[in-house]
């Protein structure tokens, strides 16, 4: 009798809080949107957070109130190569993608992002190292968001307690210059590596642009090859090697896991431990922010004696791109075009501290710019030497296999022509395979024309 | 009367079934296929026969990842045994606060392993390093962990002790299985603590051993987390493992195609080793209710 009153209680129990749940489902409060309806809604994927995203807000803010058809909503996404490529997999992609200059052969070639129509907008807007980052020829695939090149930071104090006269004779005109720099900001005290020179892995974002200032490449556009052991290359990094010979391997393993009270990845260079550093524009921001006692300036990484006079960099590119299978492309690209507007890229390039990637810049620019050493970023962008990323769609592959040389060339006393060797041997069968694969789809390569 | 039993039990797993079939069996299948073909994800799959089969034979970095991934479960599968049975036998015994002893064995299992693997990161890393100041402070030698390969390989086999605590919950019940009157018996025979663990305990114990084995096993031979989140797989591939490779060729190089071949392979081969651990268990495995 107790058990059934008890069974009966549970039930009633039971229905009183199921009643609750659907009551809240059907009647409860519902998420608040300052969307207007009859707007159409893009969404807009980004890889930035912090700083950088609330920088491309304000261009979207800008966007949303300058018309009243179309609303685009940002969204930061992490890992966002990857997740494009499931969400244009999967047929549901968003409507504008940000993705790196370097990712655009791979999509191109699979027809998965919408070549741009923008009015007013063509090769010749942007500077010329820019261009054959994201046009296929005269197909433009992606507006550019921020551009960046990299230049060698060096801390000033540094040099002038080491007795080097950079502001008469300024910054090295060759590469063997910088080098006799070197052991003049290097400290070795008893216990090992107390202040280096420069480190050619410190973070290790751009080992695979030392061939660049040799006259090297990794790949020729022309005869669809490797040339990762070209002597050029060969030399380049026999150069590389030498920077951790110079201070020896264990001591400078030593160096670089040492305890310091900045957790960032340029901590070396920020708690004055290392003198010069090769890094790109946004490194202004960063000092800024953490160590703004620093006395710094950026110049372009001089090339070996004998190299052209232009200043020599890596670029690469932010870029915005409207995937296939997107639901309101011609949306999506008045929102591309939007963003190429000369005062947009400004502002987004400056609160990112990075130069702008169009031809046309204003005074205002420079004279409000955060990166006070801009002009040397601006100057590697606009120079017939700045280069980007071999433009092959097995770039990932490619650089996964370098990773691992250059890993063997740093950490070890490996024999530089035949890592190279190897890694040469790995890419020409990842190129090959990349062949047989445009053959088989009747695919075109990125960047020939027919 | 009997098919409606059993078209009732049908009905009750069927969930299970159900899910099953969408989510292991549909995918596996749909796996063989598709390692036959070529498939970039953002395009249609075109079939290439064995093509990827045979591509898989010359592939250096397959090499790589097999003989890290094969290191791991060697060094990994005895040093984890030892630890969980090690740590059973002393949770087993009285002790004061013994429920907290086995709270804190267990904890560090419930915790994300991404989480784990970036605090064992910082843990190891010369910048905030817990793991280099203690050995500093003792005057032990402090390895740069992820510069070297075989101290990186070693950091992610350690951090991977860590979460011994399932192992050690099932060891902890199966200790209490153990019958009270063999051990008395051979202490009555004169036999001390270690010919009991070996000649009584162990043996009672070895089904649940080769248990924790086998899926030690199935986990080590797709490890990825840990690896993907300290170490990259670097330096110079040194932690590299197959599961990385299977990750890397479908989502990075957009190589689904052959990710798939890799999966199948690797599925094949914990089949395989699955199988031999079995057989091999038959041999060592006592079973009360058989020997009975």
């Amino acid at each position: 009798m107790r058990e059934s009153s008890g069974r009966s209680i549970g039930f009633v129990l039971l229905c009183g809080i199921a009643v609750l749940a659907v009551g809240y489902v059907l009647f409860g409060p519902r998420p608040t949107s300052d969307i207007p309806g009859d707007r159409i809604v893009l969404n807009y994927w980004e890889k930035w957070t912090g700083t950088e995203a609330a920088a491309m807000q304000q261009v979207v803010d800008a966007f949303n109130a300058s018309q009243d058809r179309i609303h685009v909503n940002y969204l930061t996404m992490s890992s966002i190569d990857e997740k494009a490529m499931l969400s244009i997999a999967g047929g549901a992609p968003p409507d504008v993608l940000g993705l790196w200059s370097f990712n655009l052969p791979f999509y191109a070639q699979s027809d998965a992002i919408l070549p741009l129509e923008l009015p007013g907008i063509d090769a010749a807007s942007y500077a010329p190292a820019v261009r054959p980052l994201v046009f296929d020829g005269d197909r433009q695939l992606a507006g550019v968001n921020t551009c960046s090149s990299v230049a060698v930071y060096v801390n000033l104090s540094h040099l002038d307690r080491a007795g080097l006269d950079y502001r008469n004779g300024g910054p090295p005109r060759t590469l063997e210059q910088f080098d006799a720099m070197i052991p003049h900001l290097s400290v070795v005290g008893s216990d090992g590596v107390e202040q280096a020179g420069f480190l050619h892995m410190d973070p290790g974002w751009w080992h695979w642009c030392w061939p660049g200032y040799f006259g090297g490449r990794l790949y020729d556009l022309e005869t669809d090859t490797a040339t990762i052991d070209s002597p050029e290359n060969i030399a380049a990094f026999t150069w590389f090697q030498n920077g951790q010979r110079r201070y020896g391997r264990d001591a400078l393993r030593r160096f670089q896991s040492a305890p310091t009270d900045n957790p960032s990845p340029y901590r070396n260079f920020l708690t004055g431990r290392l003198s010069m550093t090769i890094q790109g524009p946004w490194l202004a921001r960063v000092i800024a922010e953490s160590a703004p006692e620093l006395q710094w300036e950026a110049w372009p990484l001089p090339g070996p004696a004998g190299s052209p006079d232009e200043p020599t960099g890596p670029i690469e590119c932010d870029v915005l791109v409207v995937p296939r299978g997107a639901p309101h492309p011609a949306e999506a690209m008045e929102f591309i075009a939007f963003t190429q507007r000369q005062d947009m890229v400004e502002l987004v390039s400056s609160l990112h501290a990075k130069p702008s990637p169009l031809m046309q810049v204003s005074p205002d620019f420079y004279f409000n710019h955060p990166n006070s050493s801009i002009a040397a970023h601006e100057a590697i962008l606009h120079s017939p030497n700045g280069f980007g990323t071999p433009p092959v769609a097995t770039w990932p592959e490619l650089n996964a296999s370098l990773t691992a040389g250059v890993d063997r060339i740093w950490n070890g006393d490996e024999d530089v022509a035949t890592v190279l060797g190897e890694v040469q041997a790995e890419v020409e069968s990842q190129l090959e395979r990349a062949r047989i694969r445009r053959e088989r789809r009747g695919q075109r390569r990125f960047g020939v024309r027919p | 009367m009997k098919i409606g039993r059993t078209a009732t039990g049908l009905l009750w797993v069927s969930p299970w079934i159900l899910g099953f079939a969408c989510f292991t069996l549909l995918p596996l299948v749909l796996g063989v296929w598709y390692s036959m073909t070529d498939w970039t994800l953002l395009e249609s799959p075109v079939p290439v026969g064995a093509e990827n089969y045979h591509r898989l034979l010359g592939d250096d970095v397959v090499g790589i990842a097999l003989r890290n991934t094969l290191l791991y479960i060697v060094i990994t599968i005895p040093l984890l045994t030892i630890a969980s049975i090690a740590l059973a036998i002393l949770l087993s015994r009285p002790a004061r606060f013994q429920s907290l002893w086995r709270v804190a064995v267990f904890a560090p299992s419930v915790l994300p392993l991404v989480a784990m693997a970036t605090i064992f990161k910082l843990m190891y890393d010369g910048e905030l390093g817990v793991v280099n100041r203690g050995l500093g402070a003792v005057g032990a030698p402090t390895p740069e962990w992820f510069t070297s390969e075989t101290w990186a390989m070693v950091a992610i086999i350690l951090m991977n002790l860590w979460v011994v605590g399932p192992a050690v919950v099932i060891y902890l019940a199966s200790l209490r299985d153990v019958p009270r009157d063999l051990n008395e018996a051979a202490s009555i025979d004169g036999v001390d603590w270690w010919g009991r663990l070996v000649h009584v305990t162990l043996p009672m114990i070895s089904p649940v051993i080769l248990f924790n084995v086998i899926i030690g096993l199935i986990n080590a031979a797709q490890v990825f987390v840990v690896p993907y989140i300290m170490t990259g797989g670097g330096p110079n591939r040194g932690t590299y493992f197959w599961s990385m490779y299977v990750y890397d060729a479908a989502f990075r190089y957009g190589d689904m195609g052959y990710a798939s071949t890799l999966g199948i392979v690797q599925f094949a081969a914990i089949l395989l080793l699955t199988a031999g651990l079995l057989l091999v268990g038959r041999r060592f495995v006592f079973y009360r209710g058989a020997a009975s």
